[in-house]
């Protein structure tokens, strides 16, 4: 975990309210799938908080990480403003990984804006020739990222509305196919979907990680804010230190 | 120049400190913080038994400020003497533990257990978490119990004693006073201030106990009159908290009449300001051609 004084490179429009934002990565410490980053989106106290991103990528020869971010409030509508040669104020890589050292297949799980470190996820397993099967769901066509990155890593495309690929939910396209024995699911997105996929895991006695999402403060784990509820003694784990990515068995879902 | 405070008999190195709750038990900073300009870290709460904290959501954001809900969660004082102040001992920064309770027995017994440590130079008594449902902010806006309790605490330490004050009260001077007249060796001014966001969607409070604390700049300028008022009051170093963000925030507390301060909620958004404070401090007294700190608030050109 350092504080890095980075570089925008670029920031592109991917698909319908999704930016991809690459930046010079600056520490040692190389990031993994799962992990993430804060942003200090502004030096004027509007927003006050630093708003964390997962990776969505990482280039080692260019020295470069990527995340894809969602305009969803004051932050990421400033943050989309920025331009490539602006600088970066990041703390990171922050946070736990995908275990990418599994032997058998690997069912990805993304659902919206949850893409991004799933994308990381997917590459990462593809360039180590690890066999995966790569889902992203979302509302319409709008939303699927028209980007050679993406389709590179062969997805199956779920809309909500069937306006692209399989009409339906990530979690009804999972429920359709043979279940192979030894593998692992790994997901990212929407509550809902993430429980889908906990339930999956649980019928099918396959290991399940998620990576959650909650209100940060510090991302450093001094602040006990961004805690979610456990199975485990306290009851709480903090999102930042023991997540961002929890084996879904330790969680305790609503 | 001298940078140095004194409270009760101890001294500080410089008069930047860190805030309970925004640091944790500061290992969590290890590789973002200067901590060769932190005069003392004061630690996040520590109770008798180790407690889990409130339910969730526990934070939100509101116009430059946050509004927190954490409810106290902390390891426990065992735990925070075995496990936690081995990491502070490496640095050259002051260990003052922030001690909360929800009786006055149980802030003298965490004080017993703390006082086994040579490394602690000495307590900031919580009396003013507004996130608990007993004790804390019941014993802080009432002046006898503080006075009370402060004069009990003494009674058992000799180590510096600071009380924080709540401003969450009609006159907090009164509370300053009881403080001083309970012995205590200087006080921290303020804790957040009570604060409600309300979804109206779902039309109820965002945080699940109704309230939380509000930090950030939204308060700094509730806390610099505060600091004002105090420091006018009692004749203890008053040590003001609330919203700085710069060496610019930190000065205005100091012309006030603060001895010294500490960095909260800026600590999650520029983890190294400490050392950028601590600069902009030196450089402004060198202007001012003081050299001494307590000179500081002589420069105000104002008297209320």
């Amino acid at each position: 975990m350092n504080q890095q004084f980075s570089i925008i490179k670029s920031i592109k429009k991917i698909a319908k309210d999704f930016y991809s934002m690459t930046f010079s990565w600056v520490s040692k410490e190389i990031p993994v799938p799962g992990q993430f980053i804060t942003i200090r989106i502004s030096e004027k106290n509007i927003p006050l908080l630093r708003r964390p991103f997962a990776l969505s990528d990482y280039n080692p020869k260019k020295r470069e990480a990527s995340m894809i971010f969602q305009i969803r409030g004051v932050g990421t509508e400033m943050l989309a403003q920025k331009k490539a040669g602006e600088p970066l104020d990041i703390l990171g890589p922050a946070g736990t990984a995908f275990k990418c050292d599994t032997s058998g297949h690997t069912i990805i799980v993304a659902g919206g804006i949850g893409l991004g470190p799933m994308l990381f996820t997917a590459s990462y397993l593809q360039k180590q020739k690890k066999p995966a099967t790569f889902i992203f769901g979302c509302k319409t066509s709008e939303h699927v990222p028209a980007t050679r990155n993406f389709f590179s890593l062969n997805p199956v495309i779920c809309t909500d509305d069937g306006s692209l690929g399989f009409r339906g939910t990530t979690i009804d396209f999972l429920n359709k196919q043979k279940t192979e024995k030894n593998c692992e699911l790994f997901a990212c997105g929407p509550q809902a979907m993430l429980k889908g996929c906990h339930e999956y895991a649980l019928k099918h006695a396959i290991q399940c990680y998620v990576s959650l999402e909650q209100i940060m403060a510090c991302g450093v784990g001094a602040c006990m804010g961004c805690v979610v509820k456990t199975v485990h003694a306290p009851g709480y784990a903090r999102v930042c230190t023991e997540g961002a990515v929890f084996n879904s068995r330790d969680i305790a879902w609503i | 120049m001298d940078l140095s405070i004194t409270i009760g008999k101890k001294t500080l190195k410089t008069p930047v400190c860190v805030a309970s709750g925004t640091f944790g038990y500061g290992s969590e900073y290890e590789s973002l913080a200067d901590f060769s300009s932190i005069g003392a870290i004061f630690t996040k709460a520590v109770t008798l038994e180790p407690r889990a904290g409130n339910d969730i959501p526990r934070m939100v954001e509101t116009p430059a400020g946050l509004l927190n809900s954490i409810g106290l969660a902390n390891v426990g004082v065992k735990k925070f003497v075995s496990e936690k102040i081995s990491f502070l001992r490496n640095f050259d920064c002051a260990i003052i533990p922030n001690v909360a309770g929800s009786t006055e027995e149980e802030y003298l017994q965490v004080v017993d257990h703390l006082e086994s440590c040579d490394d602690i130079f000495g307590y900031e008594i919580n009396i003013s978490c507004p996130n608990v449902k007993k004790g804390a902010l019941a014993f802080g806006t009432n002046p006898a119990m503080v006075e009370s309790l402060t004069s009990q605490l003494r009674a058992h330490t000799q180590k510096p004693l600071i009380i924080k004050l709540t401003p969450n009260v009609t006159d907090i001077t009164a509370i300053a006073k009881a403080a001083e007249n309970g012995g205590a060796d200087a006080v921290s001014c303020i804790n957040t201030l009570i604060g409600m966001v309300i979804d109206i969607h779902l039309k109820k409070p965002v945080l699940p106990m109704g309230t939380g604390g509000l930090s950030g700049p939204a308060i700094r300028p509730v806390g610099v009159a505060m600091t004002f008022k105090v420091s006018r009051a009692v004749s203890i170093p008053v040590i003001g908290i609330g919203g700085i963000m710069d060496a610019g925030d930190a000065l205005q507390y100091l012309l006030a009449g603060a001895a010294a301060i500490q960095t909260g909620t800026v600590n999650f958004i520029d983890p190294a300001v400490t050392g950028k404070i601590l600069r902009g401090i030196q450089q402004y007294c060198k202007r001012e051609k003081i050299t001494c700190l307590k000179e500081l608030r002589t420069l105000m050109r104002y008297s209320a």
